[in-house]
């Protein structure tokens, strides 16, 4: 049996660890309602953009856009393929880095022509420990997200397919599904497909069918795509930063509780040894008095 | 045929719904001008610049500084997505009036042509809060 003086260094050791991952539940949690809120606060105004691009879509089907031009005359292995993975910025968050790391793998393995491009501090590790290329000035944290860091991403990387770098652009998220159930997602972000765009309904309004554009539906089209590439992004990074935040939380609420289990146990068996001591001494104490007699 | 006298308008950006609610007229800042709209307008959908608009609700003309985005105009309501929409009395003259220097200052910068649209952004923003506040 270990010594008393093992257990109390044990026992005060998980004593503290247990404080450590109680506070980062407590904080991913708070952190977690934060993010769904500024989503639910958002996505009304992506949702119309949307809407609308679908309108516009159906309205005037023959529109010739660059950023739905699939570019069919390039064969699919000379296609260059811009890849968006999205990981957290810290590791103890359970499999959360691991799930989308290895979707990013089987992506990457698919696509011979691919240029990486990671947010968050845990992926660029990961590919750099292997010596895989990213591209090291695409420094964005997975800290909460917000619609401007979602614009440069966004403007970066539409640049980038219409200078013809990038034939088309992945993005890797981990959506959340419930709080129970978080799933690894590869969405394509250019270029844009018009078959994803909602069906229009013919009765959600009478009057989708004679509308005008102003000054033309090329321009409202250059207006609008910039800002749905802009939601989806910012979309990703907040489902991202939600389902880490989940993680954590289930993570850590795990790892509280093992840490209670273990203490309670640790303190059985600290009492078990504390008695054990008493014992001896009283009978060494009554052995040593009966020897005097 | 009595037409409506109102019209449904709603002005949404992304961090919040600036206006909802019934409006007799609208003066919005499209690309090629002003535009004003009644009850009863056509379908139009349309691009927003940066500028002041203008709504009559209650008989009262609310003016608000509102940044880039589009509207969807029908003839009985209307829906604007900007990037930001500020009431005369939250925009800070002070405030406005640095960024505008600020921009005009980026924009003598030797800079790439998306830091040279960022600034001019800046700037359209800028000036489009001073003329509401004025």
């Amino acid at each position: 049996m270990a010594s008393i003086k093992e257990i109390r260094t044990h026992i005060k050791s998980v004593e503290q660890t247990l404080k450590i991952t109680n506070a980062m539940y407590l904080i991913s949690s708070s952190n977690l309602r934060k993010a769904r809120k500024q989503l639910n606060d958002v996505e009304p105004y992506f949702r119309k953009i949307e809407l609308t691009i679908s309108d516009i879509l159906h309205h005037s089907p023959e529109i010739h856009h660059p950023f739905f031009d699939k570019r069919p005359g390039i064969p699919p292995e000379k296609r260059k393929t811009g890849i968006v993975v999205i990981t957290a910025d810290k590791g103890l968050a359970g499999a959360y880095n691991h799930n989308i790391l290895k979707l990013a793998e089987e992506k990457m393995a698919k696509k011979p022509n691919f240029s990486l491009f990671v947010v968050g501090q845990a992926g660029r590790s990961y590919f750099q420990e292997r010596g895989i290329p990213i591209d090291v000035e695409f420094l964005y944290t997975a800290q909460d997200p917000s619609t401007h860091r979602a614009r440069e991403i966004a403007e970066l990387m539409m640049d980038l397919y219409l200078d013809g770098k990038l034939d088309e652009v992945y993005i890797l998220f981990t959506k959340m599904v419930n709080s129970f159930q978080m799933e690894p997602t590869v969405h394509k972000l250019l270029p844009l497909d018009p078959d994803v765009f909602p069906e229009f309904e013919a009765n959600r309004d009478s009057y989708n069918r004679d509308v005008t554009y102003v000054p033309s539906v090329r321009a409202v089209m250059n207006r609008l795509v910039p800002g749905y590439i802009k939601g989806d992004i910012f979309g990703a990074l907040v489902e991202s930063y939600c389902s880490e935040q989940n993680a954590r939380m289930t993570a850590m609420k795990s790892s509280s509780d093992n840490a209670r289990a273990m203490l309670q146990t640790l303190n059985l068996s600290y009492n078990r040894a504390r008695q054990s001591a008493i014992t001896q001494e009283i009978t060494e104490v009554v052995g040593g008095a009966q020897a005097a007699l | 045929m009595a037409e409506a006298h109102t019209f449904y308008l709603e002005i949404i950006t992304p961090e919040r719904q600036f206006y909802i609610g019934p409006a007799e007229a609208l003066i919005l800042p499209a690309v090629d001008g002003e535009m004003g709209i009644y009850p009863g307008h056509e379908p139009v959908v349309t691009v927003i610049e940066p500028g002041e608009l203008r709504y009559k609700a209650e008989g009262q003309w609310e003016p608000a500084a509102v940044g880039s985005g589009f509207a969807e105009i029908k003839p009985d309501y209307v829906i604007l997505l900007v990037s930001s929409a500020e009431h005369p009395e939250e925009i800070d003259r002070k405030r406005a009036e640095a960024a505008k220097a600020r921009a005009e200052e980026c924009l003598r910068q030797k800079q790439s042509i998306h830091e040279y649209y960022h600034s001019k952004a800046a700037l359209a923003r800028a000036m489009a809060r001073l003329k509401t506040r004025r």
